[in-house]
């Protein structure tokens, strides 16, 4: 890697200065620090954000809980009430690469990480998201890239957390220019969609803070499939949270991750399922339509059976016992 | 002629491996750990392009970043680049950094030719870009083998089953990576290499440096693994020589995960098209085939184009009176192949015994009653009846599909064969015999990781009348006696009649000059100590009628299939094996299960993919070069047949080799189709269930 200096933030204005123009905030560092030793991104400075104060905590209120930036994404897989309150999110934070990752990783990089497109990855081509002429995986090896795309680039959004979060509709809480900014899910990725050089929409100094998961759904759940049986990425991973008020779904939302640059929701899907009672037809005419627009490409359309399979699973998921 | 003995104290049981406390301490020092005096980190320059002219190479700036101490070309002048990943130039410094910024201040001057290909189907197309210019990447014509009439046979034939099966080339990817650390000195060359084969490096050493192998001192404590690709000095060797020549320091060079997928040896890829027939009896009696695969730049031009060194035994296991076989090999540009545990085999297997299963279900067999009619292999028989109880195959045999619901269940079996194997009669050894009784035996081989130093206790404990770990033994050093190199399942037959052989001659001696009659066991002590004050050092080599060749065996295997996402779930794998005496129980369960999780990883996970347009591997790592964890592992049963009246047989190869084509044939069995492309992912289970839209290019 290049050359960097390093410094220890202890206030989120310390922090924000110290990053400056050209610096990388440093908390887990599982996906920063493979960047950098590939040479894919450079930084003149790392920042340990690690001793920001109140960033590593849960806190439960009424009408939403925080889950601070800094929060460790096994935080989440064991904290009993996350397991009791959202299921979904219990299960997605399960899912994240293996138990010693998980112990370090960090929401904030979780939600921040970049692609994990082979072609953006290697060190020895220029693909169109490192400002190269072309996306190879378009007529390439495609069998993990996207099935929707607003750009030439089809590399996917891989954050199992995003996905969950998009199907409970939280809020990250972004500091950008000395103010908190509130993006929803889409509009923290939606810059991915357009432009094939970005991974999210965050601004070089942009720090998520915290997010925030109104508690109105109280039924979630969250399903992958990978090729392997763990510490594998998802193939096609879904999320989709409702509350279940005599048997039908109210303020029902589906998300699916790695088949889109954002986190993949179609909100007449959404609406559709708002009042239905969860049983076979309903999931799979829900599904058709989460999926209708779908652009397979020469090595990743099983996706959309896979994708298929997965919404009308884990919107099943959401009767729970009861 | 020698016998082993009939009542055996510890060979046929189980002893802990003799250096287990010193592996999981972190006490056992391998290759990667060695620290000599002033070394130095080595890295290797690769070519960033899969095919280019490499004009000239300016090493200077390298050499002027501070704390770089050497560097070297890795061949003079002018010269062809023909794989991502080739080897350019390497340096010598003080740090890693140091040694990565050095890479990056290299100046290369190349013509970078866009004229590659790595496809093998691609490459066999009239058009296809040469990999050596002047020689078709593929022969014109490709080598034929005929026996009886295929033409005449199939007519008769009552049932024909037609399949294309395949394989990906899978990579060698032990845990420890390829490297060495490498001190080049007026007196000579010390090599502490990751190596299976100590003499093999040394003459490969000293050939490429042109010094008399009595300069070259190979050292190998202990080492993770090869799996057939650690046998030469290789690149790293020769280079991190060099280096050390020009740095007066030695040089310690381990490859990164990211070269051991370019450069370092890999299993060839097959494409198997297969006509196989079978006459109403269930006799097999026709078999028409023609494979092609690649080992890379392989042999190149040698034999008027092709890669040379990818064909598979054909028919495999089964005999058939009526064949023909056509194969040939393809050049690409990627990284040769070398052996690779079973070479030939795993993907002979999978093709045969998933042909062999097809035409079953064609004929309304039972696939095991239908080997059972075929596999000429009394033995293999045997371990059919006795693995079929064990794994309760007739009551779990369902036609294919059958299985209820969406998650599916499916058995399969495959019959494991290791036709070479057998002893290297070169192999020697010695033994030191203190007066106190102490006893040290010094073998030139090494332990590849499969409890090399616990077979010699083992059989020097039972022999002596001691226990194994009153045995010190040394390997892995060039030092000591010859021994073979690791691999093709020949170590353990290699060094247990050596290990023998010295025994006798300790006890006749120590007999002779103690006075004693038996100086075994309870009187060794006594024994040892009328040697006065001169140890005893007796030679020895290996001796016939110990040992012999051809390990076999059977696995069965169980799985779930998720029909709706594809996701393959191994809930059982059975393997009965043989391997004639068993030395050491403990040990060789854990060479089978080490088998069989590589048979695993190649059967679902395993692929080297390569990008048509620049020409680079594309998953160099293990994110996305899958291997096997430990959530993908199965409950693994193992039965072994232990049979003293054939003598010691390796089992190294045979574990590996129908690991693939038994999950392959339960997948079958639970879906109702077959997948006929390793590895088998869900990706491919859905689009054989008929679930995935068709692509249509925009």
């Amino acid at each position: 890697m290049k050359a960097f200096q390093y410094a220890t933030a202890h206030s989120t204005d310390s922090a924000r200065e110290l990053v400056a123009d050209q610096g990388a905030y440093l908390a887990g560092g599982n996906d920063l620090l493979g960047l950098l030793k590939d040479y894919l991104v450079s930084a003149k400075v790392l920042v340990n954000i690690k001793a920001l104060p109140g960033l590593d905590r849960i806190v439960r209120a009424k009408n939403f809980w925080t889950i601070g930036s800094l929060v460790t994404v096994s935080q989440i897989e064991h904290d009993v009430e996350i397991k009791k309150h959202f299921p979904g999110l219990h299960e997605a934070a399960s899912e994240v690469a293996s138990p010693q990752i998980r112990n370090v990783a960090t929401v904030g990089g979780n939600l921040a990480q970049h692609s994990r497109c082979w072609y953006f990855r290697h060190r020895d081509t220029v693909c169109l998201k490192k400002d190269g002429d072309l996306c190879y995986a378009r007529n390439g090896e495609n069998r993990y890239h996207s099935l929707f795309t607003g750009n030439s680039c089809i590399s996917p959004v891989v954050s199992s957390l995003a996905t969950i979060f998009t199907a409970l509709d939280a809020t990250a809480i972004v500091l950008r220019d000395g103010q908190e900014t509130r993006l929803s899910m889409a509009e923290l990725y939606q810059r991915a969609w357009e432009n094939p050089l970005a991974h999210n929409s965050l601004n070089p100094g942009d720090l998520i803070v915290r997010v925030e998961i109104p508690t109105e759904r109280s039924r979630s759940a969250y399903l992958q499939v990978s090729d392997k049986h763990a510490f594998d990425w998802a193939l096609v991973s879904c999320a989709a949270a409702a509350e279940v008020v005599d048997g039908r779904l109210k303020s029902p939302r589906v998300a699916l991750g790695s088949i889109s640059p954002v986190p993949h929701q179609v909100e007449a899907a959404n609406r559709f399922l708002d009042g239905k009672v969860l049983d076979d037809a309903a999931v799979a005419q829900a599904a058709d339509m989460i999926l209708q627009d779908a652009k397979p490409l020469e090595h990743n359309a099983y996706k959309v059976p896979l994708a298929h399979a997965l919404i009308r699973r884990t919107l099943l998921k959401l009767k729970g016992n009861t | 002629m020698s016998s082993w003995p009939a009542e055996t104290k510890y060979i046929s049981h189980s002893t802990a491996r003799i250096d287990a406390p010193a592996k999981v301490t972190g006490r056992a020092r391998y290759s990667s750990d060695i620290q000599a005096e002033g070394w130095l980190y080595g890295m290797i320059l690769r070519s960033k392009w899969p095919a280019a002219k490499i004009l000239s190479v300016n090493l200077d700036p390298a050499r002027q970043i501070p704390g770089v101490k050497a560097a070297v070309v890795a061949r003079d002048g002018a010269f062809n680049i023909r794989y991502y990943g080739e080897e350019i130039a390497a340096v010598a410094g003080t740090s890693k950094q140091v040694c990565l910024d050095a890479l990056r201040a290299i100046e290369v001057q190349a013509q970078v030719r866009h004229e590659f290909v790595v496809n093998e189907n691609e490459a066999r197309q009239p058009d296809a870009a040469q990999v050596w210019p002047g020689a078709p990447n593929a022969p014109a014509t490709p080598r034929v083998l005929e026996n009886g009439s295929v033409d005449q046979a199939f007519p008769e034939c009552e049932a024909i089953i037609e399949g294309f099966y395949t394989t990906p080339v899978q990579l060698h990817n032990p845990m420890e990576t390829h490297g060495n650390t490498v001190s080049w000195t007026d007196e000579g060359v010390t090599a502490w290499a990751s190596t299976q084969g100590i003499s093999s490096v040394r003459d490969g050493l000293a050939g490429a440096l042109r010094i008399h192998h009595s300069q070259v001192r190979v050292i190998t404590e202990y080492m993770g693994g090869g799996f057939g690709a650690k046998f030469g000095a290789g690149a790293e060797g020769v280079l991190a020589a060099k280096l050390s020549r020009a740095a007066k320091a030695p040089v310690r060079l381990m490859l990164t995960r990211f070269d051991q997928a370019l450069a370092v040896g890999n299993r060839p890829s097959s494409f198997q098209k297969i006509k196989l027939g079978a006459l109403a009896d269930g006799t097999l009696h026709a078999f028409d085939a023609e494979n092609y695969g690649t080992a890379g730049i392989g042999g190149g031009a040698d034999a008027g184009g092709g890669g040379g060194g990818a064909d598979i035994p054909m028919p495999y296991l089964y005999p058939v009176p009526n064949t023909r076989v056509k194969q040939s090999a393809v050049a690409v540009n990627a990284g040769s192949a070398r052996a690779f545990r079973a070479p030939g085999n795993p993907p002979a297997s999978f093709g045969m015994e998933s042909a062999m299963d097809d035409l079953a279900v064609k004929l309304g067999l039972d696939p095991l009653d239908f080997r059972l009619k075929n596999d000429p292999g009394k033995i293999r028989q045997r371990e059919y009846q006795l693995g079929a109880k064990k794994f309760g195959w007739k009551e779990k045999y369902q036609q294919p599909g059958r299985s209820p619901g969406v998650v599916k269940t499916g058995i399969g079996c495959a019959g494991a064969a290791w036709p070479a194997g057998g002893a290297s009669p070169f192999t020697q050894g010695e033994a030191t015999v203190n007066p106190d009784g102490s006893i040290e035996f010094r073998l030139g081989v090494q332990d590849i990781g499969t409890g090399t130093r616990t077979v010699i206790a083992v059989v020097a404990a039972e022999m002596l009348g001691l226990k194994p770990e009153q045995i010190t033994v040394r390997v892995g050093d060039t030092n000591f006696p010859p021994g073979p190199g690791s691999g093709g399942s020949t170590t353990c037959p290699s060094i247990s009649p050596t290990v023998f052989n010295i025994c006798s001659k300790v006890l006749q001696q120590l007999q002779t000059q103690s006075g004693l009659a038996d100086a075994r066991g309870l009187n060794w002590f006594a024994a040892c100590k009328k040697l006065g004050v001169s140890p005893l050092v007796v030679h020895g080599q290996w001796e016939p009628g110990l040992s012999a060749d051809r390990a076999g065996g059977v696995q069965f295997a169980e799985v779930e299939v998720d029909t709706e996402t594809g996701l393959v779930t191994v809930k059982k794998i059975l393997g009965v094996h043989d391997c004639g005496l068993i030395i050491n129980q403990l040990t060789l369960e854990s060479q089978i299960n080490g088998g069989i999780i590589m048979g695993l990883g190649y059967a679902l996970y395993e692929e080297r993919i390569m990008d048509d347009l620049s020409g680079v591997v594309l998953n160099p790592n293990f994110e996305t070069y899958k291997m096997p964890g430990i959530a993908d592992v199965p409950d693994i049963e193992v039965v072994l047949i232990n049979m003293p009246e054939r003598g010691v047989i390796g089992i190294g190869e045979p574990a590996t080799v129908p690991t693939a084509g038994a999950i392959a044939n339960a997948v079958a069995n639970a879906i109702g189709v077959r997948v006929f492309s390793l590895p088998i992912t869900p990706a491919k289970i859905l689009a054989a269930l008929g679930k995935v839209p068709p692509f249509v290019k925009a």
